[in-house]
C-alpha cells in the first residue's frame, strides 16, 4: 500500500500553483534584469482563457465544429476583464 | 555573442561536492545547466542569448505569449524540483538574470551569510501547501438551519405583511452570508492552528477567486507549511482525517508537495 505522501506526491500540480510560487514567491535576489509582473491574477486569468480556448479547440477538432478565431479569443478575454472589473493592462 | 546568466537555484557547495549535478536541460532546451562555485555556495545556471532575452522581450512574452510562459514556467519549476530532490536549494524567482558570471558572483558573495542561514533553516525540511474548498450552497443550508439567530429572524419575517417580507428577506440573506463566512474562517483557522503543530512554520496565503481556480467550490483557505521530512507523513494523515470527517458536509482538502522551499527561504 502506498503512503499518503506517495499518493499526493504523484499528483500533477497545476500551472496556477506553479506561477503563484515562481512569479510571486521565488526568492528575489538582486539581479541585473528585473522582470516584474504587474498582476499575477491577470496572468492567471489570461491563462485560464488559454486553457479554455485549447479545450474548445479540441472540441472543434472532435467534430463539434466550434471554431475558435483569434477575434473570438480576444472578445472572450475582454469579456472576462470586464466581468472581473480588472483594467486592461496588455 | 553576448550572453546572460539564468539563475535557477543556490546549493551549499559541500552538498554538490559529494553528489554531482545531474544532467538537466537549459532554458532553451538545447544545452545543459552547469554550476558556478562561489565559495561555500554553488549557483545552478545556464546561458541565454542576450539578443533574444532583453528585459523588454521577456516582459512582452510574459504578457502576451501565454504558451511560452506556460512552457517556461514548467521548465523553471521542474528544474528547481529536480534540484530540490537531491540538494538543499534556495529556489530563485522565474527569470532571475545576470549580465555576467562576475555580476552573479558579486551578488552571491554579498549575501553569503544570509544564504547560509537560509540553508540551515530549510535543510532536511519540505514545503507543503494546503488549500481548503467549500461547497457554499451546502454549507449555507447548514448554517441557515443550525443558527438560532437566523431561525428567529425567519420566523419574524413570516409573520410580516408581504411587502415588508421582500426587504427583510434580503437582509436575512446577507446575515446568512456573513454567518457563513465567519463559520468557514473559524473552522479553517482551527484546522490551521492544529496543523501548524506538526510543522516548524506555517504561513497563510491569500485565497483565489473561482474565476482563477475554475472550480465551482470556493477556496476558503490557502496556506503553506515548512515541515521536517520525518513529520510529513503525520501531517498528511491529519489532513486526510479532516477530509474524511468533513467531506460529507461540503469541505474539500487539497494538499500538494513537496515544494522547493519557495516561501521559507527568503532572506530579504
Amino acid at each position: 500500500m502506498s503512503s499518503v505522501r506517495e499518493t499526493i506526491e504523484n499528483k500533477e500540480v497545476g500551472l496556477i500553483d506553479i506561477l503563484d510560487v515562481i512569479l510571486d514567491k521565488g526568492v528575489a535576489l538582486k539581479a541585473d534584469l528585473v522582470i516584474s509582473i504587474a498582476g499575477v491574477d491577470l496572468v492567471y486569468l489570461d491563462l485560464r482563457l488559454l486553457i479554455a480556448s485549447v479545450e474548445s479547440l479540441v472540441q472543434a477538432q472532435q467534430g463539434n465544429h466550434k471554431e475558435v478565431s483569434s477575434e473570438q479569443f480576444d472578445k472572450e478575454r475582454e469579456g472576462l476583464i470586464h466581468a472581473t472589473g480588472q483594467p486592461s493592462k496588455w | 555573442m553576448d550572453h546572460l546568466i539564468y539563475l535557477y537555484g543556490l546549493i551549499p557547495t559541500k552538498e554538490i561536492a559529494s553528489q554531482p549535478l545531474p544532467s538537466l536541460k537549459d532554458f532553451e532546451g538545447s544545452g545543459e545547466l552547469y554550476t558556478m562555485e562561489i565559495g561555500s555556495i554553488t549557483a545552478v545556471v545556464c546561458r541565454l542569448d542576450a539578443d533574444k532575452y532583453s528585459e523588454d522581450q521577456i516582459k512582452e512574452r510574459i504578457n502576451n505569449d501565454m504558451e511560452w510562459l506556460q512552457e517556461k514556467a514548467f521548465h523553471h519549476h521542474e528544474t528547481v524540483m529536480q534540484l530540490a530532490k537531491i540538494f538543499t536549494v534556495i529556489p530563485l524567482k522565474f527569470c532571475t538574470l545576470y549580465k555576467s558570471e562576475e555580476s552573479l558572483k558579486d551578488t552571491v558573495q554579498s549575501n553569503e551569510s544570509k544564504m547560509t542561514e537560509a540553508f540551515e533553516a530549510i535543510a532536511g525540511k519540505e514545503e507543503w501547501n494546503l488549500k481548503i474548498y467549500c461547497d457554499d450552497k451546502q454549507l449555507k443550508e447548514q448554517v441557515s438551519q443550525n443558527n438560532p439567530a437566523i431561525e428567529e429572524k425567519r420566523k419574524e419575517i413570516s409573520e410580516l405583511p408581504r411587502g415588508k417580507q421582500f426587504f427583510e428577506k434580503k437582509k436575512l440573506d446577507k446575515l446568512v452570508d456573513s454567518e457563513l463566512e465567519k463559520e468557514k474562517n473559524r473552522v479553517s483557522e482551527d484546522i490551521h492552528a492544529h496543523l501548524t503543530e506538526f510543522a516548524l512554520k506555517g504561513h497563510v496565503k491569500r485565497t483565489w477567486s473561482s474565476e482563477v481556480t475554475g472550480r465551482k467550490e470556493e477556496m476558503t483557505w490557502n496556506s503553506v507549511y515548512l515541515i521536517k521530512k520525518s513529520d510529513v507523513e503525520s501531517f498528511l494523515e491529519q489532513v486526510q482525517q479532516y477530509e474524511a470527517k468533513m467531506e460529507e458536509a461540503g469541505w474539500k482538502f487539497e494538499a500538494s508537495g513537496p515544494w522547493p522551499a519557495y516561501h521559507f527561504s527568503s532572506f530579504a
